[in-house]
């Protein structure tokens, strides 16, 4: 998965471009006649724009190796525009996730040395010559972004798969009194209970204990509190 | 699922929605789902110099991942529900 914009050159014999059928990626909408504007650049055309179960897909009709694809994890936001006085055509306008750079002082540099920097690029408008089209490719926008959640990670190794944290004990690395020595030996519930005996079986019934002791300092819990340490 | 569930009740209201790049979208919130994708209507900008592009933009579709916040309406939060709700999900309840 690539982050912001990119070029894309990929067609196949028609024209269309080459799409990851071996992930499942599928056309969802074509649209001829889409003119493109990149951040502040002057609008960009004609070509047609390809859209993806995965991705978004420029390809410019008069130059076969100019094309710009972004994925629908790197966009942002995406709205219908159609004030004249912002822009002199309505259009489909759209933020895109880039990269941050940290050495970057001035984020809105796109150019430099005359050379575009497609990873930089923040705002692509697409601009049907059919205006018509623009609520259809709204809702074209909404299907593709819903099919493109953040993808989940692994979960952990852990019993529980969660990494909360309750509270600001949890953290404790070093230093604190003597009852906070236990918790500092591991890292995570789980791992506390394993040293003392290996039986999972225990594990459990104990974890959820002491996610307990973790939220509340009501006096009542103070008992299980020590309870627990003695293990 | 909870904030799911949550922001469900709340379709309808204005809610000001900040976004990671800092830009903040004051709307009514039209719908959201499962990812927490948001999409609001009657939106304006709350800082216009940023973000000039915004200005014309009515609708929009906000990828659940980009929010930072959600600003909610001050009488349309049950803080203590919400407090007592969250503490349950996060139990595993």
């Amino acid at each position: 998965m690539v982050v912001g914009l990119r070029e894309f050159a990929l067609r196949t014999g028609d024209g269309s471009p080459a799409l990851d059928e071996s992930s499942g990626e599928e056309l969802m909408h074509v649209q001829p006649s889409v003119a493109v504007a990149l951040g502040d650049r002057s609008v960009e055309s004609p070509g047609t724009l390809y859209i993806t179960s995965r991705k978004l897909i420029w390809l410019s009709d008069a130059d076969v190796a100019k094309g710009y694809a972004v994925d629908f994890l790197s966009i942002s936001l995406h709205a219908v525009s159609r004030d004249p006085q912002t822009y002199s055509s309505p259009c489909i306008y759209t933020q895109i996730e880039v990269v941050e750079d940290e050495d970057e002082e001035d984020e809105d540099e796109e150019e430099s040395n005359g050379v575009l920097d497609l990873s930089k690029i923040r705002e692509m408008r697409l601009v049907p010559s059919d205006s018509t089209q623009l609520d259809t490719l709204f809702d074209v926008f909404c299907e593709c972004a819903e099919l493109n959640p953040e993808p989940i990670e692994e979960e952990g190794e852990e019993e529980n798969g969660h990494n909360w944290v309750f509270s600001a004990d949890q953290m404790v690395v070093g230093g604190g009194g003597e009852e906070d020595a236990e918790w500092q030996i591991s890292q995570s519930p789980t791992s506390v209970i394993g040293h003392s005996n290996g039986d999972e079986s225990i594990a459990q019934p104990m974890l959820e204990l002491q996610i307990n002791d973790q939220r509340f300092d009501d006096a009542e819990e103070m008992v299980h509190e020590n309870e627990t340490k003695d293990h | 699922q909870l904030f799911f569930s949550y922001f469900k009740d709340l379709v309808g209201q204005e809610v000001t929605v900040e976004l990671k790049n800092d830009l903040a979208i004051r709307g009514t919130l039209h719908s959201v789902d499962q990812y927490l994708n948001i999409k609001l209507e009657n939106t304006r900008v709350v800082d216009q110099d940023k973000f000039p592009h915004m200005l014309s933009v009515r609708n929009c579709f906000i990828r659940g991942s980009v929010v930072r916040y959600v600003q909610l309406p001050p009488d349309g939060v049950d803080v203590d529900l919400l407090h007592d709700a969250a503490r349950r999900e996060a139990r595993g309840a």
